[in-house]
């Protein structure tokens, strides 16, 4: 999936003026995202060769949201999740890239939804315990935590991603399970929040992470969800978005971030979802589909994907329910 | 320069892309992108570190520097080769200045440093990239990782830094939290530890004073609620200090909702002032922060026993 951006603005640039009642442009979404991979003339397309495989997730699942899942051929999607593959069991983000966590955890993400992880284990190919123990190895014994690769770059991201593609394999024995929670216990701040490690400032996204794994593990009652649910809640701002970080600008991926956060914890109702939604919907391109940060600037598959999974969690009518985890 | 006719590369056999039967368009900055790829490709292949590998990756580099797999190879390099790692530093400098979303580079700075065993001069190049943004995530959990790692708790141009950052910007949530950070980051590694009185005293008045420049920030806020914490005191400390605030029984005169937000937390542990808790969080749900009505709502379904206007009539 090709992480180009573009070509059209969410809001539709100055030239359009958007009507008062805004709904969901299903249809353009659909077709944005099915033609993102045609797109190979362009530099971008290249230039974001390292993330592919995440955009392929990020499409596929906003097309399952939409209710399109077969806008994406199921043979070819398999294929080349298959190529990105290597032997140690790992997934590069693109065929000929290293092996990387946050791929990895794309590449079964991408097998588990369209239900094919079994294809992992056929005649030839690396299997699921092969998978399971590259990312076991990537636990760092001592505190528990997780890196990204040999090189050891530690973040609450791989962590929960770990948890994340364990935990749809069935091989969350393979690692030391209380040893990563007291580790994201160890990211919990005064304000309630969590950060990329001990002491960092909090943020949305390490909180969707911290979160998250806290939920695979089973473990939700070690948050402080009254503190946590307020420090959310006050992410949203007057025009209706939410931000990451006090002070900080509005963004339509914290939309799902904080959203399926809150839902997490059960506190989904503290912010104004009528207000988050007509912000959501405002930063579409009406004409050329896609999503984009915010009103004005250029559409891309991310923001496409968490705006759409946003509505999602707002039970916006017509989209298939998302899981927050 | 073309790879595909240099005498330095004339022993490589470049590996393409694997790309089924779309082939790359034909414009010039991408062939050139994908010509340098195909040689990294080979020398990786081919586990080669050199100087010439050292320069191809900066051609890439140059050309897209998200690009994690040319970083690791980059790393290993140098460290193969033994270079000059102050020399490396003046390359990154001028990388993250001019990319400042790029968070690969970070992590290589980290490794670079950490083999280097020597973070002068850190500070200044740190302070160049808060000159373009000063709450970029990257930046700030790199900071934090050198005051850990070599131990600057304690370091006066650490507090002055921060204090500058504050100066321009006192919404800079980054830098209150460094802030704290220095004050009780050592207990992660010390959980004994606790911070000088007079550091404390120094803290709070600190952030009292920014309250007084923007109320409505919430940054010293929470900051303040913080201190408390960590210092076993309780939130009554600073009630006089919230109620200058938040005049709750003259709510036009109200500057901050955060200061009516201390004021009902206080009143619902205090006995006999549930009434007034009831006020304030209704201040905060219909005028103050409607946004968050249903959260305001939570806590004052929360005040137990919910107080009876007969109650304060007979008293
Ligand atoms: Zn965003």
């Amino acid at each position: 999936m090709s992480l180009v951006s573009g070509p059209g603005r969410g809001g539709g640039g100055a030239k359009h003026d958007l009507p008062e009642e805004l709904a969901l442009f299903v249809d353009k979404h659909v077709e944005y995202i099915q033609t993102l991979d045609t797109r190979r003339d362009e530099l971008e397309y290249w230039l974001t060769e390292h993330l592919r495989l995440s955009g392929l997730y990020w499409g596929l699942t906003a097309l399952h949201l939409l209710g399109h899942p077969e806008a994406l051929p199921r043979a070819e999607t398999i294929a080349f999740v298959i190529s990105c593959q290597h032997e140690n069991g790992g997934f590069g983000a693109a065929p000929g890239h290293d092996a990387h966590m946050l791929y990895t955890v794309s590449a079964i993400q991408i097998l588990a939804t369209i239900d094919a992880l079994d294809e992992l284990d056929l005649p030839g190919r690396a299997g699921k315990d092969k998978v399971g123990s590259f990312i076991a190895n990537l636990q760092d014994p001592e505190t528990g935590t997780f890196a990204g690769d040999e090189w050891g770059e530690t973040d609450t991201r791989f962590l929960y991603g770990a948890l994340n593609a364990l935990s749809l394999l069935h091989l969350l024995s393979l690692i030391d399970l209380p040893a990563a929670v007291s580790h994201v216990q160890s990211c919990a701040n005064f304000d309630g929040g969590y950060g990329v490690s001990p002491g960092a400032e909090s943020h949305a996204g390490q909180i969707f992470t911290c979160v998250g794994a806290l939920a695979i593990a089973g473990r939700l009652d070690l948050v402080d969800t009254d503190r946590l649910g307020r420090w959310l809640s006050e992410r949203q701002v007057e025009g209706g978005g939410l931000n990451g970080r006090p002070e900080k600008l509005e963004d339509v991926c914290y939309s799902w971030w904080v959203l399926s956060s809150l839902a997490m914890i059960g506190r989904l109702h503290w912010i104004d979802g009528k207000k988050l939604e007509a912000f959501i919907l405002r930063c579409q391109d009406p004409e050329m589909g896609g999503i984009a940060d915010r009103p004005g600037d250029m559409v891309d598959v991310f923001h496409t994907v968490f705006g759409i999974a946003g509505l999602s969690l707002l039970k916006y009518p017509g989209l298939e329910e998302v899981d927050p985890i | 320069m073309s790879y595909s006719t240099s005498p330095d590369w004339a022993d490589v056999e470049p590996i393409a892309q694997e790309d089924g039967d779309h082939p790359l368009a034909a414009i010039a900055y991408m062939d050139d992108y994908s010509e340098a790829m195909s040689y990294l490709r080979a020398v990786m292949a081919a586990n080669e570190h050199s100087e010439r590998a050292l320069v191809l990756t900066e051609d890439i580099i140059s050309m897209n520097p998200a690009h994690y797999t040319v970083w690791l190879f980059r790393a290993k390099t140098l460290f193969e080769l033994g270079s000059d790692l102050r020399e490396e530093l003046t390359y990154l400098n001028a990388i993250a200045l001019k990319y400042q979303k790029n968070y690969q580079i970070w992590h290589h700075r980290q490794l670079i440093m950490e083999k280097l065993g020597d973070p002068t001069g850190e500070g200044k190049f740190i302070a160049q990239m808060f000159e373009k943004d000063a709450k970029n995530y990257h930046v700030w959990s790199y900071r934090q990782w050198l005051v850990r790692h070599f131990s600057l708790w304690d370091s006066p141009t650490e507090l002055s830094d921060i204090q500058s950052l504050l100066l321009a910007d006192v919404r800079n949530n980054s830098a209150w939290n460094h802030r704290f950070f220095l004050i009780f980051g050592r207990q992660e590694q010390y959980p004994s530890f606790t911070p000088l009185p007079e550091t404390v005293k120094r803290e709070t008045e600190y952030a009292k004073t920014a309250v007084y420049s923007a109320p409505q920030n919430p940054c010293p806020w929470v900051f303040l609620r913080g201190i408390l914490k960590k210092t076993k005191q309780p939130l009554s400390t600073i009630q006089s200090f919230a109620a200058e605030f938040a005049p709750f029984e003259r709510p036009d005169e109200v500057k901050s909702s955060h200061a009516l937000d201390v004021l009902a937390d206080i009143f619902a542990e205090t006995e006999g002032r549930k009434e007034d808790a009831v006020k304030v969080l209704d201040l905060l749900a219909q005028r103050y922060d409607p946004i968050r009505a249903n959260y305001w709502r939570y806590k004052k379904a929360r005040l137990t026993p919910i107080p009876m206007a007969t109650t304060a009539a007979a008293a």
